[in-house]
């Protein structure tokens, strides 16, 4: 880890409100653009994010001797899943159980929807996923860490939903 | 994999987060103020109007039965009484936390005064001691919060205390140098958003005791002056089942304490066990390997109910009593240390059960549940390192 940024942590653990706020000036502008992007909604985010930095505050004992990136944003990531399955206990349910009825957009018969509108029908797991992998240019190791899920499930769950966007955006299949 | 769709959504999700422009500052302010809620000043009018009604009625009362002012000037003084020091606690070379965690203070002095193998700092405090910590180091030189500057103390060793939520009355020097045989220079080297920072220099890296007394509230920190008294008494575990005289009293407030490390220490064992007039309460710890053994930094919890929440699912729990104690553990784990039973169901007086909630990142919980609301006390012992938590029984 980068010695002054170790130095601000040490400060930030000792209950030092300004290294904290350092902290916050370094990560938080990332960690509200990627929950924004999960949760579709500004005031949302900002919410999770709020909550995050609340969390981070009060555990900071729990974080070791290592970047607090990944472990922010594992928590940014946690709020956000959690602030969207409150939101929206009820598509909750049926990403669990199935899709009911209409809830699942039939593009074969509609017109194709830009990218904006399908990230909107993915789930809140998936577009975590997405925005760690394609918007944080994180690994699938380090996506699938973060999300705390194995490996071949991250591999999985961004293989479905690349192929959720390609199918309602109408876009073709790339060639293996 | 990788094709132009994947481009396009790259380059989609950049453009997206573009839109946030900046962290906004009003969510800034939400987060700055959820870490340090100004209570006091949103609470003054009512407190102002409070203590108005108080004299009014005072009066009232005086001028109908004037008996009434003998009455509340023994009261009064009854009070106002200083509460009698507890039993002498041998000197330790850890690192200290302990004041109640979410209460606003204001530090109104600071004493210095040689005794007999120790010198004494008193910090005095209107209202109770607010969440500090202690911690010890090799050097005299600190770090000034908020600018970052290094300042270097008079003496060899240096004792760092750190005060939360606190405000400074006017009047509190900002650096003392007492001529003193082990404390030898005091400095004010924080005062930023209610966290106060002293640097206290001290001759060599003795050893250090800490009491919290009442009426008023002081946090006393005495300082060996000997490296004699420093050794003699630095190895000294504490009796695993000290006289009950010396267990100090209950109390019906939250507690903190530990002491903090880079290293989680590993929870080995819990127990549970009635004794005469309280219900124990055992949590073991070892060290990694390399670690200094400690009592893990924690928190302690009152509640009025049984139901607690589980760490980090979010689940609820309902434990058998009507009342509960939660404590959390920072920097502690017990997910391959503690083999046993992680949900405990003894029959005793008052602790009805005890349970695992959490044991996520390096912060361990567990919860009890109690069959009437009880005080507590807390023991940090070491040899091994335990903290031990008391609930009185009837």
């Amino acid at each position: 880890m980068d010695p002054t940024l170790g130095r601000v942590i040490d400060r930030w653990r000792a209950g030092d409100r300004d290294a904290f706020e350092e902290v916050m000036d370094r990560y938080g502008l990332q960690l509200l653009r990627t929950a924004r992007l999960v949760l579709r909604d500004q005031a949302l985010a900002e919410d999770a994010i709020q909550e995050t930095f609340l969390k981070a505050w009060q555990r900071i004992g729990s974080l070791r001797d290592e970047d607090p990136g990944p472990w922010l944003t594992r928590i940014a990531m946690n709020e956000s899943i959690s602030a969207y399955r409150r939101r929206h206990r009820f598509q909750a349910l049926t990403e669990r159980f199935g899709r009911l009825g209409s809830a699942k957009r039939d593009v074969s018969s509609e017109a194709r929807l830009d990218l904006a509108h399908a990230l909107d029908q993915l789930t809140a797991e998936q577009r975590g996923a997405i925005a760690l992998h394609y918007y944080q240019d994180l690994s699938v190791e380090e996506t699938a860490r973060i999300l705390k899920v194995p490996v071949d499930t991250m591999k999985s769950r961004l293989k479905k939903a690349l192929h959720r966007l390609r199918e309602l955006t109408g876009s073709e299949e790339a060639s293996a | 994999m990788s094709d132009n769709f994947e481009k396009n959504l790259r380059d989609h999700l950049h453009s997206e987060a573009q839109e946030t422009r900046e962290f906004p500052r009003r969510l800034r302010g939400r987060i700055r103020d959820g870490i340090a809620p100004r209570t006091r000043a949103r609470m003054a009018p009512q407190l102002a109007l409070a203590g108005a009604l108080v004299l009014v009625a005072v009066a009232v009362l005086a001028f109908r039965n004037p008996t009434i002012i003998n009455v509340v000037t023994t009261n009064i003084k009854q009070i106002l009484q200083p509460s009698p020091s507890p039993t002498p606690q041998p000197f330790t070379c850890t690192d200290r936390s302990g004041g109640t965690i979410g209460i606003s203070s204001q530090l109104s002095a600071i004493r210095t005064a040689p005794h007999d193998g120790y010198d004494r700092i008193v910090f005095d405090f209107t209202g109770q001691i607010p969440s500090y910590d202690l911690t010890r180091q090799d050097s005299a030189t600190f770090v000034r919060d908020a600018s970052g500057q290094p300042v270097t103390l008079d003496g060899g060793g240096g004792l760092k205390l750190i005060f939360r939520d606190t405000d400074l009355a006017s009047g509190v020097p900002s650096d003392t140098t007492p001529a003193l045989a082990s404390v030898r220079e005091i400095a004010q080297i924080g005062n930023f958003e209610r966290v106060v920072s002293y640097g206290i220099g001290i001759s060599s890296s003795q050893c250090v005791r800490v009491l919290e007394l009442s009426g008023p509230s002081r946090l006393v920190v005495d300082v060996a002056t000997s490296p004699s008294a420093s050794t003699a008494a630095a190895p000294t575990p504490l009796p695993t089942a000290p006289a009950a005289t010396d267990l100090g009293p209950f109390t019906c407030q939250d507690r903190g304490g530990g002491s903090s490390g880079s290293l989680a220490m590993q929870l080995t064992d819990v127990r549970v066990a009635h004794q005469p007039g309280y219900d124990r309460i055992v949590f073991e710890f070892a060290p990694q390997a390399g670690a200094v053994p400690r009592v893990p930094g924690y928190t302690l919890f009152r509640q009025a109910s049984a139901q607690f929440v589980r760490d980090p699912s979010g689940q609820p729990v309902t434990m058998d009593g009507s009342y509960g104690l939660r404590v959390v553990f920072q920097q502690a784990t017990g997910m391959t240390s503690y083999t046993k039973s992680r949900d405990l169901t003894p029959s005793l007086p008052v602790v009805q059960e005890v349970e695992q909630l959490g044991d996520f990142e390096a912060v361990l919980s567990w919860g009890a549940g109690l069959s009437r609301e009880s005080c507590i006390r807390t023991l940090e012992l070491s040899n091994p390192s335990r903290l031990v938590i008391d609930v009185q029984t009837p």
